[in-house]
């Protein structure tokens, strides 16, 4: 597991796509937090989503997923690191990038709230990759889902994903906790579909 | 040694590899050939666990890919065309992998050098020719310093000094008793590389022997030129020959050089010529194939 997270840390580290990525919206997300923490909580929320979800996809996108199975052929370790992988990098990246929020907010409740839920977030957008294993798929499929299904019909106000992350890092315990719900039953999801055929991508 | 027994894949009702058997042995090169579509692809995948078989069993030393204790310094394989990040440099990605692997940077400076890439290796994947990118995917398939090497086409892309040193690489692993299955499409590179040959069609093994022995069951045709044709096909069919061609040329399957001949030489006919025409793998295997 140790060697599994080490090798995927290296990894995110070598490709400059990924940190020049994660420092343009790192950059961002620290802007708003200087004018909003609500919409910096937003922004982090979004990037630990394409952190995550990224990370896993580009797996196989570039079918390097084959080489991590040939490594580990019991899958669940390699979901599980690249699981943990997405916490740790995303938890970094939320608090580094609210640190602006937290000194714009007087109480730091919402910089609080938010690294609470990143973590859940994190297992979200990895989950959801694993399950979908398509990069392209992800971004279009979030993006109709956020805009037509929660925000639109839902009126961010259904107990929907987002919704719910919203509501937690405003410091809602219930959005916490069913916004955990989601993201656990992804995750039980992405385990059972693990062992499908890799040529079947 | 690598194994398949009775192996299958099926999608629905579509058999895509049918009852596969076939051995590669160590210390020696095993050519895995078939057309495309024939289930070669499949049957490496299912080796290598990354396809679950419908029935049967695909077995590395013994056991099945998934239950091998640190698979990667035990088995090596490449796949596709070269796989890896195309953000990543090639040291980057031997790197990350070296880590699964349980080998160190030492290691991957060492095959950098073996592959010829370490002039290259700063530079992204991405920006890799088709050669360079297949070097890459052999040294990492050699990471973990496995016995076992199980390469699809690994000669893809490669030019010809690729090739040669690729060829070099199999034969001196497979010298050092290590065991080598190979697909591959470039026929008459892989004549000068493999010790055993299986051909499968339609997911089902045509023929799994020896080389040697798949090009003796093939039989050199004789090519015969003489003054009086006529005649000497009834002297070769009374000798056992079969006879095809016409009056400038005959085609003697069945007999020797040395048979046919003597017979010529028997009957008082003189021969302007006599060639073994020996066929080469390519059309052994196009003829198995295609049965």
């Amino acid at each position: 597991m140790i060697a599994l997270i080490r090798a995927e840390l290296y990894r995110m580290a070598t490709i400059r796509s990924s940190w020049l990525l994660i420092g343009l919206f790192g950059v961002l997300a620290a802007s708003f937090g200087m004018w909003n923490a609500y919409v910096w909580a937003l922004f982090a929320g979004i990037g630990t989503l394409g952190i995550a979800a990224f990370t896993v996809a580009q797996h196989h996108q570039h079918r390097t997923a084959a080489l991590l199975y040939l490594a580990r052929p019991k899958r669940y370790p390699v979901l599980f690191a690249q699981v943990l992988t997405t916490v740790l990098v995303s938890w970094v990246f939320a608090a580094v990038t609210g640190l602006p929020a937290r000194l714009k907010d007087g109480n730091g409740a919402v910089y609080r709230h938010t690294l609470w839920v990143i973590p859940v977030m994190a297992v979200f957008g990895a989950a959801t990759a694993a399950i979908v294993r398509r990069a392209s798929w992800l971004m279009y499929g979030f993006a109709v889902w956020f805009i037509l299904v929660e925000g639109i019909i839902g009126r961010l106000e259904q107990p929907l994903p987002i919704t719910m992350y919203i509501d937690a890092s405003r410091g809602d315990a219930w959005g916490l906790e069913v916004f955990a719900v989601w993201a656990f039953v992804l995750l039980g999801m992405a385990a059972l579909t693990l062992r499908r055929d890799f040529s079947a991508d | 040694m690598i194994e398949t027994i009775n192996l299958t894949k099926a999608y629905g009702n579509v058999s895509v590899v049918d009852g596969l058997s076939f051995t590669a042995q160590p210390g020696r090169v095993t050519g895995f050939l078939g057309l495309n579509g024939s289930g070669k692809t499949t049957t490496l995948r299912m080796l290598l666990g990354l396809t679950r078989p419908t029935a049967g069993e695909a077995l590395i030393n013994g056991q099945p890919y998934a239950a091998l204790d640190r698979p990667l310094q035990q088995v090596g394989a490449v796949l596709e065309q070269g796989i890896s990040h195309p953000g990543q440099s090639g040291r980057a990605h031997l790197t990350a992998h070296a880590f699964l692997a349980g080998a160190g940077r030492d290691r991957v400076e060492a095959l950098l050098e073996r592959v010829g890439l370490a002039a290259d290796a700063h530079r992204r994947t991405g920006d890799y020719s088709l050669g360079m990118g297949q070097r890459l995917a052999v040294a990492t398939a050699l990471l973990g310093d496995p016995r076992v090497l199980i390469l699809d086409e690994p000669a893809n892309g490669l030019d010809p000094e690729g090739i040669a040193w690729l060829r070099q690489l199999l034969r001196d692993h497979a010298q050092a008793g290590g065991t080598v299955l190979i697909s591959s499409h470039l026929l008459a590179e892989l004549a000068q590389l493999i010790d055993d040959v299986v051909i499968i069609a339609n997911g089902r093994v045509r023929s799994a022997v020896p080389l040697a022995e798949l090009y003796g069951g093939a039989g050199g045709r004789l090519r015969v030129r003489g003054r009086d044709t006529v005649r000497l096909r009834k002297v070769f069919e009374e000798v056992g020959g079969q006879v095809a061609g016409d009056e400038q040329l005959l085609e003697v399957d069945g007999l020797t050089a040395e048979e046919a001949g003597e017979a010529a030489f028997a009957a008082g006919v003189p021969i302007y010529e006599l060639t073994v025409h020996t066929p080469n793998l390519e059309q052994i295997f196009l003829d198995l194939a295609g049965a």
